[in-house]
Order: structure tokens, then sequence, then C-alpha cells
């Protein structure tokens, strides 16, 4: 029952972000608009390039969208409105965040095309600069709660949040998040206007749709970790747990196509100097400091 | 029980059946995910075996592992793609005697070792990751600290190698190629 109800709440949750993001880029807020254009996809020709790497070039999709359910089958809506409560929840969900790149890379490689394995290379890269600051902020996360166990981590947020707790984190995992998700202003594996769309280049049809649906979702997935390893996941006043934990969600997942629409995508060489010479130390001391408060204050 | 030795075997099978792909295919790109899969195929039947953390670690570290390699594959390899008709084989009977060997003497270990009495029932995952984690702080700390310091020196190490010397002769020929 428990699968049924987050998987419901996963795909309301997409809508809703295709609607704002929709309203954000076009001015108008058409609540059918993702519907007619999933439609539209599905209407589409589905065109299989030249000599592709057909099993790759069939896999990057689904897999794509199965590695962001997965992820979201270890996050709470509620105390038991969880799909699997994995005793290695927090550990977990990066292991299905890992085959993200997998996915990218066979979507890259799958077409033959230039463009397209240039954005899954890139993001290569990208995700293994990037994933350090995904593991390494979830490391002091769990160091608080004492314990890998998603819902543990929620409640050991229970009268502080972990955004006041560690600060630094979040924003790490804030940025790393969007990182990973290849949302402006990190969409290097796309590129618009530079790669002529990248891994999405030589994709159409249903296929198309398959791949722009897994990317929202990915999108949600990674804001509802968000919330539960830093906005206190369920915990708010009046409104049941799991109105709390949608609300928050949606909000982080805006505010991640906000960011996305108000900067300019960052150069890649700059991406990754940020990261390894900024970020990674910066994690590391966001570690010791969160290590200090659990064994100092009581 | 026959549950768990079902999915033990369906795994294991499939870590077989992905490790042949990794030498049927001259694409350099499907070889490694081929491997990576294979490796998955373990994770998986480390989670059979209820050994959650291990599993879920083998399922993470693999697939960021193998899609290096698989870029490193690309870089080296003249056919990458395999689409050249390149034989990407050499010393083939020498690989397959040693292949043969290796397997037999894996089969003899299988069967003739003492594992020691079997758990009846394995400890909660919570309490496997603990108890990992006290072993890791303990008494193997010495060890996996030792592993880490090599790698890192190699890592610093090969940094160093690939950055190219700066000398009076080949900062001009920079100059004039700009």
């Amino acid at each position: 029952m428990n699968f049924v109800i987050v998987l419901v709440a996963l795909l309301g949750s997409v809508w809703l972000l295709a609607v704002i993001e929709g309203w954000t880029t076009t001015g108008r807020l058409r609540l059918t608009a993702p519907l007619l254009s999933g439609l539209a996809y599905l209407g589409r020709e589905s065109i299989v390039p030249r000599t592709p790497d057909r099993v790759f070039f069939e896999t990057a999709p689904v897999l794509l969208l199965i590695v962001a359910v997965l992820g979201a089958a270890v996050l709470p809506l509620a105390p038991t409105l969880v799909i699997a409560d994995l005793a290695t929840g927090a550990l977990f969900i990066n292991a299905a965040l890992a085959y993200v790149l997998v996915a990218l890379i066979m979507a890259g490689w799958g077409p033959n095309g230039a463009y397209a394995m240039i954005g899954g290379w890139r993001f290569l890269g990208q995700l293994i600069a990037y994933a350090m600051l995904i593991v390494m902020p979830i490391t002091a996360v769990a160091m608080r709660a004492e314990s890998l166990v998603t819902t543990v981590i929620v409640g050991s947020q229970d009268g502080l949040w972990n955004i006041v707790y560690q600060p630094l984190g979040f924003v790490l995992f804030f940025i790393a998040a969007m990182a990973l998700a290849f949302r402006a202003p990190f969409d290097l594996p796309t590129a618009p206007g530079e790669l002529g769309g990248g891994v999405d280049a030589e994709y159409t049809g249903v296929r198309l749709a398959v791949l722009r649906l897994a990317r929202l979702t990915l999108v949600i997935t990674l804001a509802s970790a968000t919330t539960v390893f830093y906005l206190g996941g369920w915990h708010g006043p009046l409104l049941p747990p799991w109105a709390w934990s949608l609300i928050k969600t949606l909000a982080v997942a805006v505010s991640m196509l906000l960011a996305g629409r108000y900067l300019p995508r960052i150069r890649e060489a700059d991406l990754m100097r940020w990261c390894w010479i900024l970020g990674i130390p910066l994690a590391l001391l966001n570690i010791i400091v969160v290590g200090l408060l659990v064994l100092v204050v009581p | 029980m026959y549950a768990q030795a079902f999915f033990v075997a369906v795994f294991g099978l499939a870590a077989i059946g992905f490790g042949v792909v990794v030498f049927r295919t001259s694409s350099m790109v499907r070889s490694a995910l081929a491997l990576l899969f294979s490796q998955t195929a373990v994770g998986c039947m480390f989670l059979a075996m209820q050994t959650e953390f291990l599993g879920v670690l083998q399922i993470m570290m693999m697939a960021t592992e193998m899609s290096i390699m698989a870029i490193f594959m690309v870089m080296f390899m003249m056919d990458p793609g395999g689409m050249g008709g390149m034989d990407m084989t050499h010393q083939k009977r020498f690989s397959i005697g040693a292949g043969v060997v290796a397997a037999g003497v894996a089969i003899v270990v299988a069967f003739w070792a003492d594992w020691g009495p079997v758990t009846a029932e394995a400890p909660d995952a919570a309490m496997q990751t603990r108890a990992l984690g006290i072993e890791l702080l303990g008494r193997s700390m010495l060890i996996f600290e030792t592993a880490g310091v090599t790698i890192l020196t190699a890592m610093i190490a090969a940094t160093a190698v690939a950055i190219p010397v700066q000398t009076t002769a080949n900062s001009a020929d920079k100059e004039d190629t700009e």
C-alpha cells in the first residue's frame, strides 16, 4: 500500500513541478500542459540514429527513471509512510543515485552522436566531483542521528532541523543535488544552445518522454532527500506529516528551478575547480564541526 | 531459505552472464558496463545473503569505478566502439589455460576448505553495520589506513607525472604554437 501511495505522491509532485516549470518559462499557468505535451511525445516519431549501441540507447531513459524511483523508495513521507525503511537507507540513496551517472553515459554513448557523447562524458567528471558533496554532507547528517535509517534521521531533527544545526552541509548538499540532477546552472550534459541538447539530442518521441519524466522524478527525489536530511522531513505544526513532507519537497524543487532561471550556466573548468578546491575541504570542515558538536554539546 | 537460495543462484548466474559479455563484445564501453552489471549482480548476491551494508556498498562503489574505467578504455584503445572490426583478444591459448586452472582451484577451495559452522540466523542489518564500523576502526584500522594512504600516494604521484615539466625550451615551443 505504501508503495502505491509514495508512487502517486511522486507522480503528483512531478506533474506539479512540470506545471510550475511551464509557468515560469511561458508565463501561463496551464494545469494540463504536462499531460498534453506527454501525449504529444507519444504521437511523434521515435527516431533511432544510424548504427547506435541499441542496448544502451534503449536502456538509458528507463534506467534513469528506475534509479530516481529507487532513490525515493527509502525516503519517508511520514513516520510509517516509506516503501523500504532500510537499515542502510542513507547509503542506499547514494547507491541508487550513482547509477544516474551510468544512465547518462549510456545515453551519451548509445546514439553514436558527437554532442550526446560529449554530454555523457562531461557528466562523468561532473558527478565524480559532486558525488563527494552528496556523500560527505550525508555522513555528517548520519553522525548526528547516529544511524543510517532515514526515519531515525528525521526523528533526530525533532526540535532543531539540520539546516540550522549544520548549515554548511545543507548549502553543499543543495548545490550538489542540483549538479546531480543536471539542472541549470549545472546543466552541462544537456547544455541547450551549446551542445544542442547533449545527451537529449538524439532522443525523440516516446524515449524523450521517458527521459524528461525521469529527469523531473530525479529532481523530486533529490528535493525529497534534502527535506529528509536537512528540513526536518515530516515535522511541522497543524498539517498532517505527509503534507509537510510534500510541501517542503515541492518548495525545495521550485527553489532549484528558480536558482537555475536566474543564474548563467557555469563553465566546466570552473565547476570542477570550485568543487575540488573549495567544496570538498568545506565538506570535510562540516564533518569536523558536526563531530565536535555531537561529542561536545550534550 | 529456498527463496534465498533461488535469488543467490539467479544473481550468481547473472554475474557470470555479464562476465561472459565483458569478453564477447568489441565495444570498450559495453565491456566496462557489462563488468559493472556483473559486479552489481554480486552486490545483489550480498543482499540476498542478508548482508545489507556490504551489498549496498558494492552496488554503489562499482558504478563510479567502472564508469571511470570506461572512459580510460575509450581514451587508450584504438577502436573503442568496436566498429572498426579490430580483434581485441590476444594470447588466447594461454588465457583459456589460465582460466580453466583458476576455475579448478576456486572449485577445489570451495569444496575442501573448512568454512566453520554456518550462522543459523544473520544479525539484523543495523547490528551488522555497527559491528562492521567497530571492526574497521579497531582491529582492521591499520590495514585500511595503509591501503588508503598507498592509494592517495599513487594518485598524487600519477598527477605529478601527468603535469608537463616547464623548461625554457618547451615553453618557447608553446609560445610558437600559440
